[in-house]
């Protein structure tokens, strides 16, 4: 086969993402680019407006208030969720009977969408009859029903369930990582006479370093992005107490209001989905310079 | 290299595969299309978003149809963001050629481009059925008709009777003040069963509306959804009393527990329970406990209580608007035909009787029968209700900077606060808004000086 033919050969297999991804991935952003300068409804002539748009963004406290959110949620969900899988990951690799079973366990919210998640975990938690809170009061742990889904508690809740949804795919995800180290160094260890957590401090972690990197980083932009479960859970209530940044940005596209009668803020919502991009990415940069050890030690 | 070329074009082909079947339901579409055109019958789509008489609506079509064998339509109940799919259905070209309108959709549908009026379409004896129930910015846009009133939504304290009884109360309340003390006692005299006073679904963005448009709509004779028709501005003010009044009986602990997290459904659920003493919603609920929610309980519905006694406006009907016509319909004539006959008081007086709703068409209301529902009698129109004017409070949050009215007032119910500056920043927040709105031109709404909620009483009844 002479290289031209190689060539029209890749370019054909290429061509039909490459195009769909042009249309549907980069189109969209060019799009939003330019209408984060207008005044636009999806209605009527867009008005030019300059940067009147990010000079409302910078004084939008809900919408900082919402990236406040967003990093308590996300913080929240990775401090225990990476752990844990961790631990999940490093038990179930062993020769333990009915691993293969526990696997698929804890993968299986994984499947699950998030909305029909959040719905489920409405009715465990809600304060009236959620069994939650007649599991506490039943057991006598608390003298009241927890308010789970109110101001206080919302977003711990969210936390939770963002928790239970994750952790089994960052498992499966280390136990990946954990099969590609050489079972020789663990032998080689035990002959020096390493204890099991020596072997895992100098082999396990080192070794799983790049792989740790980017499930890090996996987890850090899927939690920053994160707002499906919400939405169905809270809608961002009590009043925006549990609003994340890509809620909020979503609800400009696609307003939640009485009766179906809302309208679009599509000039300002790019706007938003401009600056939130823009978090998330620098938040990505910087894990990425800080985390360049992790890479290096293998 | 050749097995994995063909691995590859077998890769290609399946994604090629899975784009094509997404696009199925529209091959569908247009497959039937063809198939009805192939007949010699004109094919129409007809979207609605209303799930509870589509058995009524399909029956109707069927009818319709024997009537009419050279047409053939097709009903879609949609789903949830109705009004996204409307958008993408226009943009796509693929748009139904009769669609149901919400209210607060009319203005912006008609500025999209989207719906064809009626004026060319209507009989002279059609204009004068419905002449004096069109509104500005809900039925017409600049003069012109864009969709007909067919049932209005009117709205009630509902509650529970034998709650009332076991604390001792033997009325409802009709008064802000009886009603924070009602509720406090059902819950005390309910403690043991777990019954509370009072619940709302303050997790939609309809939650506090539900309880204060009713309650000050027929309280004050200024105007509705925060807008006051006099001067032409917002005025959140309006609704300090019930705000009040709902935090009070929060403090009190006589508000279901959860309820800032409460959709209606569930809330309905308990209330079927027993566990809700009242709550405000309108003419649908007896057909929700008719089929939805089966209830043991003996309910009952009266007029919603006012912040005083007196009676100054009228009750909040929510009513103007139900079928409109696409634009880019290739059938005009035939879709104006068929919703011609679905307006019909023949068709009309049939879906008040059999249930679906409580109509606002005066030729409808003269003639149709309650329909056979345990509780209907509570919300067929009093002289209290009125249809108000359009208010442009869907275009003026289409441009608000900060928190919506909704979030502000379930934050001072549940967490307190100083409700003056709250009322006072939302005022000069959406009023900001509406000055932007106007100066965009998005709406025509101007002050009305001589306004007065107080003459639509008996509007729509004697009694």
């Amino acid at each position: 086969m002479n290289q031209a033919k190689r060539q029209i050969n890749a370019w054909t297999f290429v061509a039909p993402s490459l195009i769909l991804t042009l249309i549907f991935g980069v189109y969209p952003i060019f799009w939003a680019l330019k209408y984060m300068f207008y005044d636009y409804q999806g209605f009527g002539e867009p008005l030019y407006i300059g940067l009147d748009n990010f000079e409302r963004l910078f004084r939008d406290k809900e919408f900082w208030h919402s990236v406040v959110n967003t990093f308590i949620y996300a913080g929240g969900k990775l401090l225990i969720t990476l752990p844990l899988s961790f631990i999940l990951a490093v038990i179930l690799n062993r020769a333990l009977k009915g691993r293969q079973l526990l696997r698929a366990i804890y993968f299986l919210p994984t499947v699950i969408s998030a909305s029909v998640m959040a719905i489920v975990f409405y009715v465990i938690f809600n304060s009236y009859n959620g069994m939650v809170n007649q599991l506490l009061v039943g057991s006598g742990i608390v003298s009241a029903p927890i308010d789970w889904l109110g101001p206080k508690y919302a977003l711990l809740t969210a936390i939770i369930i963002a928790i239970w949804g994750a952790v089994g795919n960052y498992m499966l995800l280390f136990i990946a990582g954990l099969q590609n180290i050489p079972e020789d160094l663990y032998e080689a260890a035990s002959l020096d006479g390493a204890g099991p957590l020596r072997k895992m401090w100098s082999i396990t972690v080192p070794m799983l370093g790049p792989v740790l990197q980017m499930i890090i980083m996996l987890a850090i932009t899927v939690s920053l992005k994160g707002y499906e479960s919400i939405m169905v859970l809270t809608e961002g209530g009590p009043y925006g107490k549990t609003e994340v940044m890509y809620l909020y940005l979503y609800k400009l596209f696609f307003p939640v209001s009485s009766g179906g009668t809302s309208i679009q803020q599509f000039g300002y919502g790019s706007a938003v989905g401009f600056a939130t991009a823009v978090i998330v990415g620098l938040i990505t940069l910087i894990y990425f310079y800080v985390s360049k050890k992790l890479n290096d030690i293998y | 290299m050749i097995k994995k070329q063909w691995l590859l074009a077998g890769t290609s082909l399946l994604l090629a595969g899975s784009l094509a079947a997404c696009s199925s339901a529209d091959e569908n579409t247009e497959a039937n299309g063809e198939t009805a055109a192939a007949s010699g019958q004109t094919k129409l789509v007809y979207w609605s978003i209303d799930r509870h008489d589509s058995d009524f609506i399909e029956q109707k079509i069927s009818e319709y149809e024997g009537l009419h064998p050279e047409i053939d339509i097709e009903l879609k109940v949609m789903a949830e963001n109705y009004a996204q799919s409307v958008d993408i259905a226009f943009s796509s070209k693929q748009a139904p050629d009769i669609l149901r309108v919400d209210t607060g959709n009319v203005p912006t549908w008609v500025k999209k481009g989207y719906l064809e009026s009626f004026d060319s379409y209507m009989s002279e004896e059609m204009k004068s059925r419905f002449e004096n129930v069109l509104i500005n910015e809900k039925n017409t846009v600049e003069g012109k008709v864009y969709t007909l009133p067919n049932i209005g939504q009117f709205w009630r304290l509902i509650y529970n009777v034998d709650l009332f009884e076991q604390a001792g109360i033997t009325e409802p309340p009709t008064t802000l003040a009886e009603m924070v003390e009602d509720a406090k006692k059902i819950t005390e005299a309910g403690k043991s069963s777990g019954a509370y006073g009072f619940a709302g679904n303050f997790k939609s963005s309809s939650g506090f509306e539900r309880i204060a448009y009713p309650i000050t709509t027929l309280s004050k004779n200024t105007g509705t959804e925060g807008f006051d028709f006099q001067t032409g501005q917002f005025d959140f003010g309006m609704y300090k009393e019930v705000a009040e009044a709902l935090r009070q009986i929060e403090q009190d602990g006589s508000m279901l527990p959860g309820s800032e997290s409460l959709d209606i459904d569930p809330l309905r659920a308990q209330f079927a329970q027993g566990k809700i003493g009242m709550y405000f919603n309108h003419s649908v609920e007896p057909s929700v406990y008719k089929t939805q929610f089966p209830t043991e309980v003996r309910w009952a519905a009266a007029l919603p209580p006012t912040i005083d006694g007196t009676q100054n406006g009228a009750s909040q009907v929510i009513a103007g608007s139900y079928l409109a016509m696409s634009k880019d319909s290739e059938h005009k004539e035939e879709a104006w035909k068929f919703i011609e006959w679905l307006y019909s008081d023949e068709v009309q007086v049939a879906y008040q009787e059999g249930g679906y709703g409580v109509s606002v068409i005066p030729s409808v209301a003269a003639v149709a029968k309650a329909p056979d529902i345990p509780g209907i009698e509570h919300f067929l129109p009093t002289s209290y209700d009125g249809i108000y004017p359009a208010t442009p409070i869907v275009i003026t949050e289409g441009r608000l900077e900060g928190m919506k009215k909704v979030d502000v007032f379930n934050r001072y119910i549940f967490g307190g606060g100083d409700l003056d500056k709250e009322l006072e920043d939302l005022n000069a927040r959406y009023n900001a808004a509406l000055e932007k709105a106007k100066a965009a031109g998005d709406t025509t709404i101007e002050a009305q000086p001589d306004f007065d909620a107080g003459a639509l009483q008996k509007s729509l009844a004697d009694k």
